[in-house]
């Protein structure tokens, strides 16, 4: 008998969620389930697909995953908001110690 | 005139606006999270504070508004000095880069009188010598150790039992003094052996030339009988007698253990410890199997999994923490590694857990054939039949061929955890760090799937516990503190 694939799709507002933290999002999940990513018209979409989780297993990730999803657009918030002055503390730190030629 | 005092407007009451500066969180229980900088210094904050400091909105008369200054994570417009003190401290955690290798290995041979199921070399039997390192390819090592920049120059000897070729360890350091007396660098030397075979004579040449011994006890008895046989089941024995021995020649402090976890180790936490304990030692390393060599062809790696090593690992931190507050100072050197990332500026450059890894550039080994691996592991693959991490040999290639090879600088490349997938974003990446011959050996990849990766939750266990009883109980916390000062 063919075993039944388990399937979620969501469908996320690409003006809340960008790709790049939607993909981070999926990576980390990469132990507990595949995701594929894609994008219909304004929304990212994600197809996960689980292997032999019970149903509440599969709810129970579903939901860190949409947890993971938030944190991880915050994270980019954060990381573009401070690239810049990143980039000057790691310069500046590098500056004196004779490695750069 | 130099003025004493700061202008008046650096007394005005703060505006309320501030900048963002680099940092990591990571969810700890259901409302809280963890922040970490830079350079590791770290402080918990509440999900809605943490949504509050990103949109700007903290207000300045906020609890955790100090602390977030104070800790670098924002600034305000006035604030002169922080990206100093962030460049400052940042360069003091890499400071030790710049020096290059300072722990050189040489395999003086492969033969060894024990045949542990998880040795991580492919052992030899005692009495086959072409697997010795001769003179002439120690000669030739001994070029490229001085050829390294460190003022620090650390020779180990491994094997094998290196007592098996004693002969060459005494021509090794003799010789490596003799080149020092021009040199100048800190010279040290250690021996790993299981003591078995240890003599007056051994014992009296390492005393001479300040020789220190690396020996093995995976705890009691019958579990280290049983991890380590030899011929005569009685390396315990051996190890007990060896052990006395060395001390009253050597003294106390001149003699350190190491111990291996195998399966059998497991449930035993706690009797490993009072094992170490009765024979004067005041620390451990609860080291984990890694995955090659023996340990790969007698399946005792697959044995146990990082969840069942981190219940062995919590159990014993427990007693360790017990005994400490009952006033026995004891340490477990692997937490120590991680604390002294944690709680102060300083990386201890241990070569499993940095950033960029230690391959190479903090540690190198020269094979009994005259091979250069990045690493102890990176023999042992090679043993397996894997040859990514071989930099070369010591008498076809010179220094720059060695350690400018593709093979080292790829992997130092590709193991910067700061830009690894998941480890990017990680709070705990300013106190991990990447493992590419782990990854390499368990997932045919330098960089590895971290969602997957037992070495990444190996380390986040760790940290997690180490967050834990830090902050539950202050007392640990101060006894963590003196470990990390010491």
């Amino acid at each position: 008998m063919m075993k039944k694939i388990k399937m979620i799709r969501l469908e996320l507002d690409r003006s809340i969620y960008s790709d790049e933290a939607v993909q981070k999002a999926a990576y980390r999940f990469i132990d507990r389930f595949a995701a594929i990513v894609s994008r219909a018209d304004n929304s990212i979409v994600v197809e996960i697909t689980f292997g032999t989780e019970s149903s509440n297993q599969r709810e129970h990730v579903v939901a860190d995953f949409k947890k993971e999803l938030l944190d991880q657009n915050l994270r980019l918030r954060i990381k573009t908001e401070t690239e810049a002055v990143r980039n000057l503390i790691l310069a500046y730190a590098f500056s004196k110690s004779g490695l750069q030629e | 005139m130099t003025e004493k005092f700061l202008p008046v407007q650096d007394y005005l009451p703060d505006s309320g606006t501030y900048e963002l500066l680099p940092f990591k969180f990571e969810p700890v229980g259901a409302d809280e999270v963890i922040l970490t900088n830079l350079t590791g210094e770290f402080l918990y904050l509440k999900r809605e504070k943490l949504d509050s400091l990103v949109s700007h909105r903290l207000a300045p008369s906020d609890a955790d508004y100090r602390a977030l200054r104070a800790r670098h994570f924002i600034r305000q417009p006035n604030d002169r000095a922080t990206l100093d003190l962030l460049a400052l401290k940042t360069r003091t955690r890499l400071s030790r880069l710049a020096n290059f290798t300072n722990l050189h290995l040489f395999v003086v041979t492969l033969r060894c009188d024990h045949a542990c199921h998880y040795c991580q070399v492919s052992r030899q039997s005692e009495d086959r010598q072409s697997f010795d390192m001769s003179e002439e390819t120690a000669d030739r090592a001994l070029d490229l150790v001085f050829r390294s920049p460190n003022p620090a120059i650390k020779i180990e000897f491994q094997g094998g039992e290196p007592l098996l070729n004693f002969p060459l360890v005494r021509y090794v350091v003799e010789k490596a003094e003799q080149r020092n007396r021009v040199e100048r660098r800190d010279l040290q030397f250690v021996v790993a052996t299981t003591l078995s075979m240890v003599t007056d004579e051994i014992l009296e040449f390492c005393r001479v030339h300040g020789i220190h011994i690396s020996t093995s006890l995976d705890g009691p008895e019958d579990l280290h009988n049983r991890n380590r046989p030899r011929p005569g089941r009685d390396s315990h024995r051996k190890f007990t007698d060896g052990l006395k021995k060395a001390r009253d020649v050597l003294g106390y402090d001149a003699v350190s253990a190491v111990m291996t976890t195998s399966p059998a180790s497991l449930p035993r936490a706690r009797e490993i410890v009072d094992e170490y304990i009765e024979h004067g030692f005041d620390s451990i390393f609860l080291r984990p199997l890694s995955p090659y060599g023996f340990a790969i062809k007698t399946k005792s790696y697959q044995a146990y999994d990082a969840g069942s090593w981190l219940e062995f690992y919590r159990a014993g931190m427990d007693y360790i923490i017990d005994l400490n507050k009952r006033g026995v100072r004891f340490v477990e050197h692997y937490s120590s590694v991680i604390l002294k990332k944690m709680l102060t500026n300083d990386d201890p450059m241990f070569v499993d857990l940095m950033s960029p890894c230690g391959a190479g550039i903090s540690a190198v080994v020269f094979n009994y054939d005259g091979d250069v691996y990045a690493s102890d592991e990176s023999r042992m693959l090679n043993e397996m039949g894997d040859a990514t991490f071989k930099l070369g040999n010591v008498h076809s290639d010179s220094y720059r061929d060695i350690f400018a090879s593709d093979a080292l600088l790829s992997v130092l490349e590709d193991s910067f955890a700061s830009s690894a997938p998941m480890c990017s974003d990680c709070a705990f990446e300013p106190w991990c760090g990447a493992d590419p011959v782990f990854h390499h050996a368990t997932q045919g990849d330098i960089l590895g799937r971290k969602p997957e990766s037992e070495f990444c939750k190996r380390m986040m266990g760790m940290i997690r516990y180490l967050l834990d009883v830090m902050r539950a109980d202050p007392q640990a916390k101060s006894i963590f503190m003196t470990w990390v000062n010491s």
